[in-house]
């Protein structure tokens, strides 16, 4: 519960009101989900829940971005289905009247067409939807995506089973009893039902074999144009990631989707169309750069995979890295676009209920304070397989879900609900988060193949990098080297081995009209550039050290930094010879560690060793506490110094904050990245006069800047904050 | 006087004198020493001496040695308690009918028995209704039931419901397991009266409930 | 059979050097002249390996085997790839097999072949495995963490204790803490003759200190009783002297002789350490233990051993919670600190989350195997066989 601070001496004084009588729950487990949940602001509406679905209508909604991703880029409402309201012209919900969905930020999941391992393909979607698409709805889902069986529409060349067109239509008109949209992917593989096995195929390559193209092509048509006009249909989905993985290049993958988009375009020009990679994932499994071929979406996805998570975060769940995992592919998925967070859930049963909670909590909350333009949770129910208990892995990722074999919910199930009531109460017409000016830039280096190690190297140092700016509390989103730099005031370059030269160009320029580069030394040599931009010299690279040692010359310059000796494998550090920069900190014998030099309008800051790499390559789950006070202390001090630091000041680094600004009034949304309880300590720029949770309650009259919230492990929490 | 005492203790260790050594430590017991003091005050003293003489040279290596001998024979007169007292608190634990995991119930069941409560194992794969026979049988009152998958953690309820059936609302039923830990709420739904964490949350939710039930008068 | 090639030797030469960018390059070039050497692939297993690249280490090991299925450093990488990227248990143990039948006394192989079995659920075999892994080699400490791990598992923490103790005493770096507190380190020179060391007490101490290092008991004794005689009082050559007891299993005159030191000068770090290992070895004492590491986990916050000291004394009082936050200190500390990845991992047992403990067991075999050297030990093996 909120509590009020008197100041910064008596962070634990008692507030004027109880913390029971401020607001339903603090706690990750909501407490409106529970028997006892008090003061519950969204409790059933007269007439029960068949009452409840006719409000679902006026929540329907598109996917949008809740503001575009990189400050400056064009408003996606020209991504709007033309028959969709545009989001300026709907009023918000009136106060007090709690909505059960948040119309910009949609909730969803997939609808796999097998339940159970000893199914056969023909079984595809042979239940009758009804009940399940009842659930969904109750659950204030409002989208599903189901997946097409080549296989059991087309047994034969160029004729259609009725049986199975039945059974789509049965899908269709389930989800439009039930208010309900529909993503209809057309070619996706499951690993278990054969949908694109079909028989007639000769073993042809369904990714580029022409014949295959041609009668995925006329498949498309004809779905999309029996249902062309069927409001129950949100997009067309051309593919999912298990289906990509089987292009060998970019190019067959970009051909592929351009032929397909066409087709869905000839036929329905309306209607978005999506191909569901992750780029960055699939270019990690595959080595194939999906960016060309994702170039037309008008939604990008992005999707944590087990593989990936093993290459990126290879750790517990809920702390260190993997925690941040799913908001960083977010940000890197953007690229200007809204992303639907796509295939939220664990991957396995390894973990317990309450890991899983914790992630998917964890996620959905990311999500929403990431501008993710929606959430697809992995699956609705798990799959009935061989029991091997009391650990089984989940190669092909299909078997958890939010509700058990038995269809009962587990507790995932209520951190979606209790998230969805969350999230319903924050109208993203009314609050906007606040703009990421600080970015961190991925090299185009990754894209390099073998024996290029960089491509290995810096997706882990940018996601080290992104979880510092997160921990600094400096709102950040992930940016690509090509990519403009204009809408940012701050960018950080963590570890890369080498830019391109074009890059350095753009960087100097940009520094110099008033830009805020941060940039760690990757290894090998440096460009001429260097010395101007950072007023170094550059005396060659002095090799791996085993220990990082740090004595600080100009104290406060970079924010308050501290003398420290740590282990931690560097594996480069660059000599400097001072050439104008201010030497901010040296290594042990005074060789410079941290520089800042003043070049033009703006700021260019210098690390002498790779530390995001170095991090990442250690233990991230136990870093050195001093390496990453280290790397926040400096992001903080530089963004704000560039005008764009934390919106709040936080004494938790392990606390992300979401800033939703409003009018008068603002939400505050925090999430706990770390799986112990914490006492957060908030500081505002102005005097909070009361604070409340979003889902109701009576207000907390604070009448100060400081706050004291305490948070449950892996626990969220969004405060409605009124000011004088 | 105590360092009268270790004097004396030191002085029966060189004298290779078991006997003597026992007896001063049992003087002090009854002189109001209390067990967990008497290491700190009276054997480690008596130590510092003996290794004070070894290294001045006063006593030569043998007699250092057999001081040692000696100082083992009676060190378990000078140690505090090895092991916890019996609380006198029976515990019934076992894995939910169905559910055959049993690595956090036997975790639970052993740090239990380590704090010196009475604990009856009754396994996996346990019947709603055994948990209430064997309570009869014992008289025990608290229970505490492990579930590690979602159905079984519900099919708690029956253990609730077997124990109302009878008239044994005064049992105490405490649940663990991945699904409780998860859902706080699920713990009230069948009718638990505490969640067990691991093991620690175990020893404290016991303790708890023996300091109430104790403060109360009740049995525990 | 062939040896290995000049491009072959160059890439190897860089990747003993830890220089991984270039060796990774130097394989790459050798690939290009022979696609089919099984030691090009295999040295880039290792280098991926080494970063953490578990998919492109199986892939590359995966090639080298095919290429010839004797390549037991190939066997390592990719085992250690399957366990590390995880939920390939199935394919690991087979590969763990396979490396026990290709070097039948390669103990690592039968550890990893029982973690494998243990993260698969088949704790029956797991437990074989590591038996046997202690009948090859009985001072394999993992094998002993693991069966601790798995008595914790099936009998609590009470019977488990012993073995972690056990484990402990197996592992070098307890004794690598008493020396750091002694301020000495290991300067590769030979400990003198006792009978020519200059009768100082400077000499004398340093001297003491260099046998015992070199675990020449007797002699750093007799050295220790030489200043003994002129300073009955030098509370650090009692602490030494305490050190030299325990190391001869003779906890009493440990005990005696550091309590002793401590009457003298409770700034004596070597003498709290004897003191805390000595208590933990009594029973009853696990509180007097706790007490005393603290003490000197406070004193040198810096070192990882004292947190590790501190809450395995905290195992034995219940306090677990409180023993995850040492552990967690000491993790931090030191991220290779093997014991503290277990001793982490049963406390998290005791809390019911497996997957984070079977995570931190695998973290410890990553250390593990990295600081013994394996893989270069099994491909100077291998290379001697082909050429």
């Amino acid at each position: 519960m909120p509590t009020r601070r008197k100041g910064p001496r008596d962070r634990r004084s008692a507030a004027p009101r109880t913390p029971a009588e401020a607001a339903p729950a603090t706690e990750a487990a909501s407490a409106d989900d529970r028997p006892d949940g008090a003061a519950a602001p969204d409790t059933p509406v007269p007439g029960g829940p068949a009452a409840q679905s006719e409000g679902i209508a006026a929540d329907l909604e598109p996917l949008a971005d809740h503001g575009a991703d990189a400050p400056g880029t064009p408003a996606p409402a020209d991504a709007l289905p033309a028959e969709e309201p545009t989001p300026a012209a709907e009023p918000a919900p009136a106060p007090g009247r709690a909505p059960r969905r948040n119309a910009l930020f949609p909730l969803g999941v997939n609808h796999y067409p097998l339940d159970a391992e000893t199914s056969g393909w023909d079984d595809w979607y042979a239940a009758d939807p009804e009940a399940d698409f009842a659930a969904f709805a109750e659950a204030r889902l409002t989208l599903v995506r189901v997946f097409l069986s080549w296989k059991s529409l087309e047994p034969q060349v160029g004729q259609y089973a009725d049986a199975a067109e039945d059974r789509l239509q049965e899908l269709v008109e389930a989800a439009r009893r039930h208010k309900l949209q529909l993503i209809v992917c057309f070619f996706a593989d499951d690993r278990l039902a054969e949908m694109l096995d079909v028989p007639w195929g000769r073993k042809r390559d369904p990714h580029t074999d022409p014949y295959l193209l041609q009668r995925q092509t006329a498949l498309i048509q004809r779905v999309v144009n029996r249902y062309r006009a069927e409001p129950a249909i949100f997009g067309w989905d051309l593919a999912n990631e298990a289906f990509c993985t089987g292009f060998t290049s970019a190019d067959d993958l970009a051909a592929w989707a351009e032929t397909m988009r066409d087709a869905v375009r000839e036929v329905d020009p309306d209607r978005p169309v999506l191909l569901s990679v992750d780029p960055e994932t699939l270019f990690r499994h595959t080595g194939v750069d999906a960016r060309a071929a994702l170039g037309p979406s008008e939604i990008a996805v992005s999707h944590v995979t087990a593989p990936y998570r093993a290459y990126a975060a290879e750790g517990p769940l809920t702390s260190g890295p993997s925690t941040y995992l799913d908001s960083f592919l977010l940000r890197s998925a953007s690229g200007g676009v809204p992303v639907l967070l796509d295939d939220v859930g664990v991957h396995s049963l390894d973990h317990s209920h309450a890991e899983e909670s914790a992630a998917v909590r964890t996620a959905l909350y990311s999500g929403l304070m990431n501008r993710a333009a929606g959430v697809l949770l992995r699956r609705w129910r798990d799959l009935d397989t061989e029991r091997r208990e009391p650990y089984f892995r989940d190669p092909f990722e299909v078997l958890v879900g939010v509700r058990d074999i038995d269809d009962e919910p587990k507790p995932v199930m209520s951190e979606v609900a209790s998230f969805a009531r969350v999230a319903a109460r924050i109208d993203l017409r009314r609050y906007t988060l606040v703009q990421e000016r600080t970015a961190v830039l991925l090299p185009a280096e990754r894209f390099e193949p073998l024996p290029n190690l960089a491509s290995l190297y810096d997706p882990r140092a940018c996601l080290q990098a992104y979880i510092a700016a997160k921990e600094a509390h400096v709102p950040v989103t992930v940016v690509h080297e090509g990519d403009s730099l204009d809408p940012y005031s701050v960018i950080v370059v963590p570890s890369a081995f080498s830019l391109e030269d074009s890059t350095w160009e753009r960087l100097s320029a940009w520094v110099q009209g008033g830009g805020s580069l941060l940039l760690s030394y990757g290894g090998g040599d440096a460009p001429d550039i260097v010395r101007e931009l950072f007023g170094v010299e550059f005396l060659g690279d002095g090799g791996a050290r085993a220990t990082l040692s740090c004595r600080i010359a100009q104290p406060d310059v970079l924010g308050h930094l501290t003398s420290f000796d740590a282990r931690l494998d560097v594996p480069s550090f660059a000599l400097l010879g001072q050439a104008g920069a201010t030497v901010v900190a040296t290594d042990a014998t005074g060789s410079p560690l941290l520089t800042l030099n003043q070049a033009g309008q703006g700021r260019a800051v210098l690390c002498a060793a790779p530390l995001e790499r170095a991090l990442a390559q250690g233990d991230p789950w136990a870093p050195p506490g001093a390496v990453t006070a280290l790397l926040r202390t400096v992001y903080a001090a530089v963004a704000s110094a560039a005008g764009c630091g934390a919106p709040v000041a936080c004494d938790a680094p392990g606390v992300e904050l979401g800033l939703f600004a409003g009018e008068g009034e603002d939400i505050l949304v925090l999430l706990n990245h770390e799986p112990a309880t914490v006492d957060v300590g908030l500081v505002f720029d102005r005097a909070v006069t009361a604070v409340a949770d979003v889902r109701g309650g009576q207000p907390v009259v604070v009448g100060s800047t400081d706050l004291a919230v305490p948070l449950a492990a892996n626990g969220a929490l969004a405060l409605r904050l009124s000011y004088g | 006087m105590a360092d009268d005492d270790a004097a004396r203790l030191y002085q029966a260790f060189v004298s290779q004198d078991p006997a003597t050594a026992i007896s001063v430590i049992e003087q002090a017991r009854d002189g109001g020493m209390d067990q967990g003091a008497l290491f700190d005050t009276l054997f480690a003293p008596a130590m510092a001496l003996l290794g004070g003489a070894w290294a001045s040279g006063a006593i030569d290596e043998y007699t250092f040695t057999q001081a040692s001998v000696v100082a083992e024979q009676i060190t378990s007169f000078a140690t505090p308690p090895a092991t916890a007292q019996d609380t006198g608190i029976t515990v019934l634990v076992g894995s939910m009918h169905r559910d055959h995991h049993t690595i956090d119930k036997d975790i639970i069941a052993a740090a239990l028995k380590d704090a010196g409560h009475r604990v009856i194992d009754l396994g996996a794969d346990v019947r709603p209704s055994e948990f209430l026979e064997r309570a009869e049988e014992t008289g025990a009152r608290i229970v505490l039931v492990s579930a590690q998958m979602m159905a079984t953690a519900r099919a708690v309820a029956r253990v609730r419901e077997m124990f109302a059936a009878a008239g044994r609302d005064d049992m105490l039923l405490l649940v663990s397991g991945g699904p409780f830990a998860a859902d706080p709420a699920l713990a009230r739904e069948v009718g638990a009266n505490g969640v067990a964490r691991g093991a620690e949350s175990a020893l404290k939710l016991v303790a708890r409930i023996a300091r109430d039930r104790l403060g109360a008068g009740e049995r525990p | 059979m062939t040896g290995r090639s000049q491009q072959v030797r160059l890439a190897e030469g860089l990747a003993r050097q830890g220089h991984v960018a270039p060796a990774v390059n130097a394989c790459y070039q050798a690939l290009r002249i022979d696609e089919s050497d099984p030691f090009v692939h295999c040295l880039l297993a290792e280098l991926m390996l080494s970063g953490d690249f578990y998919d492109e280490a199986i892939s590359a090991a995966s090639r080298a085997i095919e290429l010839d299925p004797e390549c037991a450093p190939a066997y390592l990488a990719l085992g250690l790839a399957y366990d590390r990227r995880g939920g390939m248990w199935d394919r690991s143990i087979l590969v763990w097999h396979e490396l026990a039948e290709v070097v039948p006394d390669l103990v690592t192989a039968h550890v990893q072949l029982g973690e494998a079995f243990a993260a698969a659920a088949f704790e029956e075999e797991a437990i074989d495995a590591w038996r046997r892994a202690l009948e090859l080699d009985p001072s394999e400490a993992r094998a002993m963490y693991n069966l601790a791990v798995a008595a914790l598992k099936r009998e609590g923490m009470a019977t488990a204790l012993p073995g972690f103790r056990k484990a402990g005493e197996l592992d070098p770096s307890q004794d690598d803490l008493f020396f750091s507190l002694a301020g000495v380190y290991d300067d590769g020179e030979e400990a003198p003759d006792p009978a020519d060391v200059p009768p100082d007490r400077k000499s004398r101490i340093a001297a003491a200190y260099g046998l015992a290092f070199e675990e020449d008991y007797f002699a750093a004794a007799e050295l220790i009783r030489l200043i003994l005689d002129e300073d009955a009082d030098d509370a650090e050559a009692l602490g030494l002297a305490s050190y030299l007891y325990l190391k001869q299993e003779a906890a009493n005159e440990a005990m005696a002789c550091a309590l002793r030191a401590l009457t003298i000068s409770t700034r004596t770090p070597t003498a709290v350490y004897c003191l805390g290992v000595a208590f933990a070895r009594r029973q009853g004492l696990a509180r007097h233990a706790a007490r005393v590491f603290s003490a000197l986990a406070k004193a040198v916050p810096d070192e990882p051993m004292p947190h590790v000291l501190l809450a395995e004394s905290l195992l034995a009082l219940q306090r677990f919670s409180a023993a995850r936050e040492s552990y967690l200190t000491a993790v931090a500390l030191d991220p290779a600190c093997v014991r503290a990845r277990f001793g982490l991992a049963a406390v998290l047992f005791t809390e019911g989350r497996h997957a984070e403990a079977d995570w931190e067991i695998r973290r410890a075999a990553y250390h593990d195997t990295r600081r013994q050297g394996l893989f270069w030990a099994l491909y100077d093996e291998y290379a001697e066989g082909r050429s």
